[in-house]
């Protein structure tokens, strides 16, 4: 597995801001208001609002992966925590990750979600959701990892052979 | 049951339309109705709510089952109402919490709706509420027939409380 640099950002979610609120201050965050990319951030407004409110994303970040550069992980605050002074603990990037085309986002999602939200989201290429208990592994990784650990659930043999010579 | 303890009325207001929204949501997709309707009205149904509450006039938010197959007056199958109860904890602390359980019994209750049902959202308002944009007038369908059962408190914000009754058709 490769390693990336990561550049790491807390967002003040409910109570602070709703969960709808909270996904505009991540687009707000990650793409300039008025560019494609924020308009296309919106539309996935209503899975994405459903998913904070679900709390998804206060223990698995929000991945966006830009066309080149670091990778950025968004979580959500939520709580006591969010309603003392996150908001003015939150920080803007030095750029946008989604100025050039070929950025994604990927969302953590609940299994009990999953499918319903990956559908939503069929439409938004750019955004998909992944199952959150792969914690940061995005699809690439998730392949990954999934023929990794396939490799080692394979049924292992003792070679007793030699004790028979 | 979650809690954490903030101090504003902002706060307990954003809490509770959260929870709220999330209540319906789980209602919704544990019941097996579509919920491409409450993804697609979040944002309406977030920007009522929450003006709603902050202005008092929010008396309750309720979630409409009915099934389009039958007959108008008699096609409401289900109802869920979180009612809102403005000095349900006047001198509240400051807490905001979230009964989980309360919504997953009402859901255990009433059980799994054919897919061919619909739901829509109503808001039962005091007089003189300000406009939302994304919502319209309308009235509730009959509910001759149900019978209304009371779960209590499920959500609870500074002096905020929502209670959670559903309904059962019992002829």
């Amino acid at each position: 597995m490769t390693s990336t640099s990561v550049t790491v950002r807390r967002v003040a979610s409910v109570p602070e801001r709703t969960a709808s609120n909270s996904w505009r201050a991540i687009a707000d965050l990650i793409a300039a208001p008025g560019s494609t990319a924020h308009a296309t951030l919106l539309r996935a407004a209503g899975v994405a609002s459903l998913l904070i409110a679900e709390a998804y994303t206060r223990d698995v970040p929000i991945v966006v992966t830009p066309a080149s550069g670091p990778r950025v992980r968004i979580y959500t605050v939520h709580g006591q925590d969010a309603a003392a002074d996150a908001i003015s603990e939150e920080a803007s990037l030095a750029t946008w990750p989604t100025a050039e085309p070929g950025w994604s986002v990927s969302l953590p999602c609940g299994e009990a979600d999953l499918q319903f939200a990956a559908d939503a989201l069929a439409e938004i290429p750019e955004i998909s959701v992944r199952d959150a208990a792969l914690g940061l592994a995005l699809d690439d990784d998730a392949r990954h990892s999934a023929s990794t650990a396939t490799a080692r659930s394979a049924p292992l043999r003792v070679d007793t052979s030699w004790l028979e010579k | 049951m979650t809690s954490v303890r903030v101090s504003t009325a902002t706060h307990s207001v954003t809490h509770v339309t959260t929870n709220l929204l999330w209540g319906l949501r789980r209602i919704i997709r544990d019941c097996g109705l579509d919920q491409t309707k409450i993804t697609n009205q979040w944002e309406t149904l977030e920007a009522g709510t929450s003006a709603w509450l902050t202005s008092g006039h929010l008396r309750a938010l309720v979630l409409e089952v009915y099934d389009p197959r039958r007959s108008t007056g008699s096609d409401l199958i289900g109802r869920f109402d979180f009612t809102i109860d403005y000095g349900y904890y006047p001198d509240g602390d400051g807490d905001l919490w979230l009964d989980p359980d309360t919504v997953a019994f009402a859901i255990r209750r009433a059980g799994t709706y054919p897919s061919a049902c619909d739901y829509r959202f109503v808001a039962d308002t005091a007089p003189g509420y300000p406009r939302v944009d994304g919502w319209g007038d309308t009235t509730f369908r009959s509910t001759t027939g149900m019978a209304r059962h009371t779960l209590g408190t499920g959500i609870g914000g500074g002096s905020l409380g929502a209670s959670l009754s559903y309904y059962r058709r019992t002829s």
